[in-house]
């Protein structure tokens, strides 16, 4: 009763937070950002894209299903008709170079083919975890990102962080790792535990109540 | 000439069933509603007991978290068939037994009211215990829920639900208020967050508290459930405007052209 009390208040609170600040352009840099749907999905529903910004430019090439291919100033904080953006990861480098080439080649092609069905997938965060799986890129997607498990009527393999290992049905699955805890999906949803950075995932809000994942 | 015909009159019947399909998904009309909910439940009154001699299978407290997923669908603006699954799982916490509580609603009927009221009943097949505290039983409940909006930011949730039991002979008319049937189980709730009407479909969010009750394993559990919940469907209004299109025969309705002002 008094842990039920506790998550009340606590809903959607992520300690630490990436900030939302664009790194400067010295080196090609490659964001995953999610940002949430409109009202009323908008607690239970969020939309993946790849920022890419190649060293010395200044726009930002986004890849994402539904959009893209445009360049932008400031996906960090505003890319219509997303709104309330996380950053969940940044590559830079010679790791964003490859991650940059990677994308180019292999977005437009997963997207041409792509059937799209908005529930249970495959759909725009499909997308995202297979490109971050395709192109090498370790982290995660957030638990409201609902489609990124979506492996057709059964599948499996790595995670896309890349410690641990996952098995997908639409009607259930799991994932278990070193670093993604353990994730049980029931219907596209995700309920579990991450061990580093620890935090509760719920299929709420920011996806998770603990320490924002990195 | 007789194969002419045959396929003639093939192709009008399956055109005029294509039409009527056509018509019928035209005036289709939906909506869901999904709950996201924890529920912390405690022991009042008599303690449960098991049957066996010595056998002590009290449950002081339950906690469940899981999600209801609902739906509805149908040609007419009031009524619609419903269903819907409900999945939680947890834990007797002092006991530290795993708990879970499983059901599949196939079959139901919804009636609607207003822009997002609906009033809904189901019946179907699940499952529900808890280890060494609830004996696994098969349920088959039959459950009756009520969502009524009021106002533009709050809504009214509840539910009450009453569970025939069967391989539990701990769980056969162990509901000691009622005599129909073996458990019951309700939630009476209150929702603050929105209603939305964008591009005329009407909608709604926001995190509820409600008083949760339920009789289990012939003793009474009272407790609090929290939540988030949301809500959409289609316009009532449309299913009216689609069938002010079409006659009573099905067949669409010529417009009337206004004369013109100018």
């Amino acid at each position: 009763m008094k842990g039920a009390l506790l998550v009340l208040p606590l809903a959607g609170c992520v300690i630490l937070p990436r900030a939302l600040e664009q790194p400067p352009n010295d080196q090609t840099t490659v964001a995953l950002l999610t940002g949430t749907l409109g009202a009323p999905l908008n607690d239970i529903a969020r939309h993946p894209w790849f920022a890419v910004r190649r060293k010395g430019e200044i726009g930002w090439q986004v890849y994402e299903v539904g959009g893209g291919g445009a360049t932008e100033s400031d996906p960090f904080h505003k890319h219509y008709p997303y709104e309330n953006p996380i950053l969940h990861e940044v590559w830079r480098g010679d790791a964003a170079e490859k991650a940059a080439d990677c994308l180019e080649r292999e977005a437009p092609e997963w997207i041409a083919k792509l059937d799209y069905r908005f529930y249970p997938g495959p759909n725009s965060n499909t997308f995202g975890d297979a490109m971050l799986r395709t192109c090498d890129l370790h982290a995660s997607l957030p638990s409201t990102s609902v489609g990124k498990d979506w492996r057709g009527l059964i599948g499996g393999g790595v995670t896309s962080e890349g410690t641990g290992l996952q098995l997908e049905t639409p009607i259930v699955g799991f994932k278990i790792g070193l670093k993604e805890g353990v994730e049980l999906h029931i219907l596209g949803l995700s309920i579990g535990v991450d061990l580093w950075p620890p935090a509760i995932i719920l299929p709420l809000g920011p996806g998770r109540l603990g320490f924002a994942d990195r | 000439m007789k194969r002419a015909i045959v396929v003639l009159v093939v192709c009008v019947a399956s055109t005029a069933h294509a039409d009527r399909w056509r018509r019928a998904r035209d005036r289709w009309q939906g909506g869901a509603w999904l709950h996201y909910e924890l529920s912390g439940m405690q022991r009042v009154g008599d303690p449960f007991e098991c049957d066996g001699p010595g056998e002590d299978c009290v449950a002081e407290d339950l906690v469940l978290a899981g999600a209801r997923l609902h739906g509805f669908l149908g040609a007419n603006a009031s009524i619609a068939y419903h269903i819907g699954m409900d999945i939680a799982l947890g834990s007797t916490v002092r006991d530290a037994g795993f708990a879970y509580d499983l059901a599949l609603f196939p079959v139901g009927i919804l009636v609607r009211a207003g822009k997002t009221s609906i009033v809904g009943f189901g019946a179907g097949i699940g499952g529900m215990g808890a280890v060494g505290t609830i004996d696994d039983a098969l349920t088959f409940p039959v459950e009756m829920t009520a969502e009524i909006g009021i106002g533009r930011r709050v809504r009214v949730l509840s539910r009450a639900r009453v569970t025939y039991n069967a391989l539990a002979p701990t769980r056969q008319s162990a509901a000691p208020s009622i005599a129909f049937a073996d458990e019951l189980d309700a939630m009476l709730g209150l929702r603050i967050g929105r209603y939305y009407d964008d591009y005329g479909f009407p909608s709604g969010n926001g995190y509820f508290v409600g008083v949760s009750y339920r009789e289990l394993a012939g003793g009474r559990m009272l407790g609090l459930t929290i939540g988030y919940s949301i809500d959409l469907a289609m316009p009532r209004r449309w299913v009216a405007e689609r069938e002010a299109e079409y006659d009573d025969r099905g067949r669409r309705r010529r417009r009337v052209r206004m004369p013109s002002t100018q």
